[in-house]
Order: C-alpha cells, then structure tokens, then sequence
C-alpha cells in the first residue's frame, strides 16, 4: 500500500464533511435547489472514487 | 443514530435541527474547521515543526505566526495571542494591572468571569448601573468612576465592558465609554465575546486598549478558544516575558510570557481557529444582513398575540431575550406537560436549543440562519400559537 490510501482516506472524509455542511444549510426540511444537488452528486462520485482507489491500494 | 461509543452520541444537532441557542450559533464550525478538527485532533499536532524560539504564535509550519499577525490586522490592534477562552483574556489582564483592593469598572450585565477574573487578583469589581433602556452609557461609566474615586481615593485600575451583553444582547455604547476611560487615564477592555467573528470589529477605531473575543461564542471555533488583542502600549506589561530563575538548576524560560503560562491554544482548536479565519472575514462584512433577519424574526414573533421582546428593539444582535408568559405561558398553566409543551412541540418541528421548560422569558439568536430558516422557525412559533388557540396578528 502506498500513501495515496491514506490520502483519500482525508479526501474522503473532506468530502464528506462538504456534505455534512449541506446539511446544515438545507436542514429541517432539506429541499435541495439544482445547485446543491450538483454539488452533492459530485460529492457521492467524489467519495466513491476515493473508496475505489483505497481498495486497489489494500488488495495491492 | 451511531453512536462513537456505547455513551457518546453522535451530535447530529447541527444536522438535524435548526438550532437557536443563544451562545451557540456564532461558534458553530465552518466546514474547512470541521476538516481541520479531523486532521489534527492529536494532542501535541500544532508542535510537529516546532524551533526556537519554541513558542506558538512563533511558529512557521502550519502557518500560525502569520496568523497572529494577520489576526492583529484584522482586529486593527498591535499584537494578539489566541487563548483558551475569553475569560483567560480577561484574568490576563487583570492580572498584569490589578492589585489587592484596587477597583475596576464593569457592566452591570458583565460576564460572571469578569467577576472571577477581578477576583482572583485581588480587586473588587464596581458595576456600572444601566440606564432604564438596560444599556450603559458613557455618562453613567464616567459617573461610576467618580463615585468611586471619592469613595475608595483612587481610580479604579480598568475598565471592562461589553459590546453587546449576554443577557438581552443589548447594545453599550463602547466608544463613547472608550473616550471617558481616557479621559481619566484608566485603560479600557472591550468585551468582544459577542461580536469578534461575527460584526466588523476595530480596536483602534473603539480606542480600546485590550480586545478579547470568544472563539467558540463568535469565531466559528471549538471550545475552548478566544482572542486577547492590545496595542503595543500594553503589550510589553500583559505579554511579559518570565524573568525568574530556578535557585537549584538556575534554570529559564526567558520566551515564555507569564500570563500565557507559555504556550496558550495548542492542537485543533487552533487549527480550526486558522481555518474558519477566511470564512469570518467574510462573514462579518454580511452582518447586516444578520440583523435584517433578527427583525424580520422580531416582527413576527410580535404577531402571536401576548408575545414581547425584552432586549432593545429594534434589533441590532441576533442573539435576543423574549417573553412569551402573556402566550405559550398561559397554555403551560393548563398543559399535561407544563412548560415543557412549548419545546415539546419546537422539537417536533425539527427545532431545538431553546431552555427546555421555558415559557416565560427565554433567549434565542438566529445568527448565521438561512432566511429560509428563519422563516420556518418564525412559521413554526405561529403555528404553534394557532395550534392552542393564540391569536396571530
């Protein structure tokens, strides 16, 4: 394993915080606008990716 | 919800309800101190890179010197050091100017640290009495300081005032009672625990000799963290170095500043202080904006008949003391659940932070709430009335 699984383990969490963030400005009702809801697809894709490259880095 | 051990959850407060605490919104974190939190949250993190001189607000890697000084820019002050809380500010100073017996000047709505602070060193705190408005003024302070002059033969040592309080979110007149501590020559603190982080706040433009500001009050920080700003008048007397040397080993720490008791806000606190830096500001040119929805949420809130506002109107803070015992009171009299209908039904509207029980006089802040969110509570509050038969106007 190299350090880039430890690198995207921060992206990952990051991003995630982005979209904890999201949730606090959209909460209690969570009516997402266009905008919020491109930034959190992008986030979802943003972490998957993150996950993706882990894996290959640990069954390396 | 997760849990991080079998008896700590998860705080998902944030998350999932809109929060109107009164001394929690101004510190609630910025995503990029949430990250911050993440990355260095062990304990000694700020030290890794750590040289001579060996002292925080020295140190180059993460950036923290440059912070200081850009920090100090900020706040148009001299010199600044981040500490742990703004009551820390306060003992700092009061430490370095006040004696056994001396007197110093405070509000009378001045933070119980305040008191402790005076206390700890010896000096007896004198409060300045609010006008019938609740607020205080530079002509009652100068009054106060002439009573006790003639009472005690002496000036009082400082004075330590609020910007705005804790207890109504009352605007004092800070500049004007700045000019009065210089007339009589008595240095004067600005209590900034409320607006550092949140309003535009400049030291030099106040005429104050020592800022102290509340990270986890108004810097969008972990607590505990604050601010103790000063001028470079002040700064050689409260960040005095440590001139004592060890009788046995005849050792010193010569850098260390003996009110900091050496290195003051060390690890994630700070971090996520530096990192929330860009957001406040931002966030304090958008302080109007803050007041426009304290107002709209006033005017509202004014509608449900029986319903007052007890701090100053109209609005010039978010943070705002009411009085429902002419409304959601009357209802609790009668209610299987006595006062605690009220946030029972808040809480089933997905909001929190209010004291769980009140209906008489209670305090809340809408700062840093999205308009849609401050509509949905202000709707809520009338929904609520109409729900027990309250008329809204």
């Amino acid at each position: 394993m190299t350090e880039k699984a430890v690198e995207q383990t921060f992206a990952a969490l990051f991003a995630l915080t982005d979209l904890r963030q999201i949730f606090r400005e959209t909460k209690p009702a969570y009516e997402f606008d266009s905008e919020q809801k491109r930034r959190i697809m992008q986030i979802i894709e943003n972490v998957r990716l993150c996950l993706e490259t882990i894996e290959k880095e640990i069954t390396k | 919800m997760k849990r991080i051990m079998d008896e700590i959850e998860v705080r998902v407060r944030e998350e999932l309800f809109i929060n109107i605490n009164p001394i929690q919104s101004g510190g609630r974190l910025t995503p990029e101190a949430m990250k911050a939190l993440i990355a260095y949250g062990d304990g000694y993190s700020t030290c890794d890179w750590c040289k001579k001189p060996f002292r925080l607000d020295k140190i180059q890697r993460p950036p923290i010197d440059d912070f200081h000084a850009e920090l100090a820019r900020f706040l148009g002050m001299d010199q600044v050091r981040v500490i742990p809380g703004a009551r820390r500010g306060f003992q700092a100073v009061v430490n370095s100017l006040v004696e056994q017996g001396d007197s110093v000047i405070v509000s009378s709505l001045a933070h119980y640290t305040e008191f402790l602070a005076v206390e700890a060193a010896g000096g007896l705190v004198k409060e300045v009495p609010l006008t019938t408005n609740n607020v205080v003024t530079a002509e009652n302070t100068a009054q106060k300081i002439e009573e006790v002059k003639k009472e005690t033969g002496a000036l009082p040592k400082l004075i330590m005032i609020d910007h705005y309080d804790y207890m109504l979110g009352n605007e004092h007149d800070v500049c004007q009672i700045a000019k009065v501590a210089r007339d009589y020559e008595i240095p004067f603190l600005y209590n900034g625990a409320y607006t550092i982080g949140v309003m535009p706040v400049n030291g030099k433009e106040i005429g104050a000799d020592f800022l102290v500001g509340s990270g986890h009050k108004s810097f969008a920080s972990p607590a505990p963290s604050g601010i103790l700003a000063t001028t470079k008048m002040w700064a050689d007397k409260v960040f005095r170095t440590t001139q004592m040397a060890g009788d046995v080993t005849e050792r010193r720490f010569g850098i260390k500043e003996v009110e900091m008791l050496g290195c003051t806000l060390m690890g994630a606190n700070l971090i996520a202080m530096m990192a929330s830096f860009p957001a406040v500001q931002e966030r304090v040119k958008h302080w109007n904006e803050e007041i426009k929805k304290i107002n709209y949420f006033a005017e509202e809130f004014l509608r449900i008949d029986g319903n007052k506002v007890l701090s100053e109107m109209p609005r010039k803070h978010c943070l705002t003391k009411v009085d429902t015992t002419g409304s959601f009171n009357k209802i609790a009299q009668t209610h299987k659940r006595r006062g605690f209908f009220f946030s029972d039904e808040l809480k089933a509207k997905r909001i929190v932070g209010g004291f769980v029980g009140a209906t008489r006089a209670w305090k809340l802040n809408t700062y840093g709430l999205t308009w849609d969110q401050v509509k949905y509570l202000a709707q809520a509050l009338h929904d609520i009335a109409r729900k027990y038969g309250i008329n809204v106007a």
